[in-house]
């Protein structure tokens, strides 16, 4: 699996702006990912209501599983960059690809995501908070 | 401009002689309960010149949400999908809108409209439109009056799930059950991808989005036609495409009448298209009107070549006409 050589800054409840350094990795600058603001571009795609707001931001160890799991999705290639603004539409999932990150996730982390959470979800920060919540209500 | 590459003097030459702008052809509007499907492949569309020009017809919002995809084969395939959109729909109007000057707002359940010019003296066509693409096709339909889904998949894709464990999980008891009598893996595959673009044209058809028609709550069957004889595998009969929809679906939302058509495109996609039965079809078992289609293969502004009856569209089920 890929390690993440980028840094997410993330504020947790605020705008979530990430600057990304693509350190060390050979031809990472032939990808350019704009800053990302969280602002939902729901142009294209029907039924994105806005994202659920979710109490504490997912662990960094969370957010790389779920990077990993994307990543191997979508088959990206390894120096494609893959952070927690990431969304899943700009990396090229089209909604099968969705499901199956969905899916990928419940077996990963032995949860079950309802099919509403789940199309709401569209990066890759949210999968990882939806999960930490998932994960605390079933071990609670 | 951003779109940079290498080209050669040879193709730059060649793309100059392309790129002399030609108006739109104006197109008729499809007639009634007729669908107009037109693609682009990515590959036919390398000019960067040609790709700049597109990049001015879409509104700020579309270019940047292009812009922000991630790499350059995304971002080419975004640009390429609204330019289509914005280009087939022109065609329709007569020249009173030009590609650029479409304006697009999202209806209340996220599905995408035309935002029709206020213009007293035109009345604009009733188009309805749905869009669909992988990273190598971009397919738009077009409708004059019945409300469209679309959906498009490479015929290759493999899936990286177990297809029973995402089948149960997803789709209805009758669909699982249907996947699970194939055993060869390769036909399972395959008619998993035909169950999925089908639900998937519905879901786009009812335009509520995903979470107003789970996928769990209707199931797509197929059925052999009235004209069940024919066993020949070159007549133009094949199992027709039923909907019905589960007990635990909200009859309300989820309509059964609605008709199907699947078919390949290209020789490389399965093509799903759900449109809204007229209300004089009121038995659905006597057989269906043929679905109407017409395609039309396209380099948006530069070429178009229509394909359909020839093997660039092959019906798979339900029952397609091309004369219209």
């Amino acid at each position: 699996m890929a390690s993440l050589a980028a840094t997410s800054v993330f504020l947790p409840g605020r705008t979530r702006s990430v600057s990304l350094h693509g350190q060390g990795m050979a031809g990472a600058s032939q990808i350019r990912l704009a800053s990302f603001t969280h602002q939902r571009r729901s142009t294209f795609f029907p039924g994105q209501a806005s994202a659920p707001r979710f109490e504490s931001p997912a662990k960094p160890e969370t957010v790389e599983k779920v990077c990993a799991i994307v990543k191997k999705q979508l088959a990206l290639a390894s120096e494609v960059v893959v952070t927690g603004e990431s969304e899943f539409t700009k990396l090229g999932a089209d909604s099968l690809d969705t499901v199956e990150i969905v899916m990928g996730l419940e077996e990963e982390f032995g949860i079950n995501v309802e099919e509403d959470n789940a199309q709401r979800i569209t990066t890759v920060q949210e999968a990882a908070d939806m999960i930490e919540k998932l994960v605390s209500k079933g071990s609670a | 401009m951003f779109f940079r590459g290498p080209m050669s003097i040879q193709s730059d030459i060649f793309s100059r002689r392309l790129l002399v702008p030609r108006p739109l052809a104006k197109m008729p509007l499809p007639s009634s309960r007729e669908t107009h499907l037109w693609y682009v492949l990515p590959d036919e569309v390398k000019s960067p010149l040609l790709l700049n020009q597109y990049l001015e017809l879409l509104s700020p919002t579309e270019r940047d949400n292009a812009l922000r995809m991630n790499g350059d084969n995304l971002q080419k395939g975004a640009l390429l999908s609204r330019t289509l959109l914005r280009t087939t729909l022109a065609r329709y109007t007569d020249h009173k809108a030009s590609p650029r000057s479409l304006e697009f707002v999202i209806n209340r359940f996220g599905k995408p409209e035309v935002q029709w010019p206020c213009d007293g003296n035109w009345i604009p066509p009733p188009l309805h439109f749905n869009v669909s693409h992988t990273s190598s096709l971009i397919a738009c339909a077009v409708t004059a009056d019945i409300p469209i889904g679309l959906d498009v998949l490479e015929k290759h894709r493999q899936l990286k799930s177990n297809i029973l464990s995402f089948a149960r999980r997803y789709f209805a008891p009758s669909e699982v059950e249907f996947l699970s009598s194939f055993t060869d893996p390769e036909t399972r595959r395959r008619e998993f991808l035909k169950l999925w673009t089908l639900k998937e044209a519905y879901v786009k058809a009812l335009g509520r989005g995903f979470s107003g028609a789970p996928f769990r709550h209707f199931a797509i069957q197929f059925k052999a036609g009235a004209t069940e004889e024919s066993t020949d595998p070159n007549s133009d009969v094949h199992p027709e495409i039923a909907l019905s929809i589960e007990p635990s679906g909200d009859a309300q939302l989820l309509t059964a009448d609605w008709q199907f058509a699947l078919f390949e495109l290209a020789s490389s996609h399965h093509a799903a298209i759900c449109v809204k039965k007229s209300g004089e079809m009121n038995d659905p078992t006597t057989g269906e009107d043929p679905l109407r289609l017409k395609v039309w293969k396209v380099v948006p502004s530069v070429s178009e070549e229509f394909v359909s009856g020839t093997d660039q569209v092959l019906t798979i089920n339900g029952i397609l006409n091309s004369q219209g």
